[in-house]
């Protein structure tokens, strides 16, 4: 029962190719940032997935807008911000070459910060500095 | 008021900071300043999300174990049969943006003893998340992706479960519109049990197909996650 109107990415219009080039702030993450299994481990919790974890699937969804629920070719382009499919084929490049070290689902956020910035979204500096802020923010105890 | 000292121990939490929950939250206030999306959107999607989990459909292949008219129900409408156990895929997600009405396509498909059914994405990681909830890291690999509807039999295999060679095996594609659950055989040593019994050893591997059903096991395996053998070029 394969099915055949799968809604693949169109080859037609195209999408650009990966891009690969490594971001340095995403790179000192990888480098430094410690994974939820490790922390769990660490506190002797037991949740298999990290509580940010629904917020970042939530913001890969809105972030597809109707690309989540439209076959690729019916998606008007900048109707949304970064459609899934494309999305999902990133995070598959990336997660078999740069990110490849990095466990789940904390290469999935990297992937999204990468195709993010690689797309225009955001800035890498304006980026490091709001992770300054959220992070002074969070331990201003 | 006691003056005994309060004996509850709060259960454990991680007690830092990690900088990829910065970067989480610092990447989706940035989205929210720049307008890509509302923080009343964000905070609706999020708490939908948090709703979904395998029981429902593990309920659904309950019911319909145990009720012949509901099965006949579930394998002609899934979205009709999914309301029975409190899932509504139109009206249950958030409809602040996208267009709910296209998800909404469930796929009940059913097992036989000589038929066993088997759910992938090849193209991305399309899963019927409303009554099945978010899907496990394997399925999303291109590692399972591409072999499963390549070698099926072997696939299956890797995750425990040999099949005879007289079984048939059909893979469902997921896409963007339609989605697809497993209903699969009930397993002998269940006569008798309830609805809650029975849909205790339905897991969520069961339902995604590289399981099935077994008196006693209640839990998925955990499965490994291989890179695939030849790397990754989509034809973009």
């Amino acid at each position: 029962m394969i099915a055949s109107d799968k809604n693949a990415r169109s080859s037609e219009g195209g999408c650009p190719k990966t891009d690969l080039k490594l971001i340095a702030l995403l790179e000192s993450i990888k480098r430094r940032g410690r994974g939820w299994e490790d922390l769990a481990a660490q506190y002797g919790v037991t949740n298999p997935d990290p509580p940010w974890k629904i917020a970042l699937d939530a913001t890969c969804d809105l972030l597809a807008g109707n690309s989540m629920v439209l076959p690729a070719d019916q998606v008007v382009p900048g109707s949304c911000a970064l459609p899934s499919v494309e999305r999902r084929a990133e995070e598959d490049d990336l997660s078999a070459t740069i990110y490849a070290d990095v466990p789940f689902p904390e290469r999935q956020l990297l992937a999204l910060a990468h195709s993010m910035i690689r797309h225009g979204l955001i800035d890498e500096e304006e980026l490091t500095r709001r992770m300054k802020q959220v992070h002074e923010r969070l331990t201003s105890v | 008021m006691s003056d005994k000292p309060h004996e509850h121990k709060p259960a454990p939490m991680v007690d830092e900071v990690s900088d990829f929950e910065a970067l989480e939250i610092a990447v989706r206030e940035l989205a929210i300043e720049k307008g890509l999306f509302s923080a009343e959107d964000h905070r609706r999607w999020t708490e939908y999300v948090h709703t979904l989990g395998p029981l429902p459909a593990a309920r659904l292949v309950a019911k319909a174990w145990l009720d012949p008219e509901y099965k006949k129900l579930a394998v002609t409408d899934g979205v009709k049969a999914s309301l029975a156990v409190g899932v509504d895929w139109i009206n249950s997600p958030p409809t602040g943006f996208g267009t709910p009405s296209d998800y909404c396509n469930l796929r009940v498909l059913e097992d036989t003893p000589k038929l066993k059914h088997v759910v992938v994405c090849t193209l991305c990681s399309c899963y019927p998340r409303p009554i099945l909830g978010q899907s496990p890291e394997w399925y999303r690999t291109p590692n399972y992706r591409r072999r499963l509807v390549r070698w099926p039999r072997q696939v299956l295999a890797e995750f425990g479960l040999q099949l005879p060679s007289d079984v048939e095996i059909r893979v469902a594609d997921s896409n963007q519109k339609t989605r697809y659950m497993v209903l699969p055989v009930r397993p002998a040593g269940t006569e008798g049990w309830t609805e809650d019994q029975l849909t205790a050893i339905v897991t969520r591997d069961c339902l995604i197909g590289v399981a099935m059903p077994k008196p006693g096991v209640t839990t998925n395996i955990k499965r490994p996650v291989h890179p695939a053998v030849h790397p990754v070029h989509h034809d973009h």
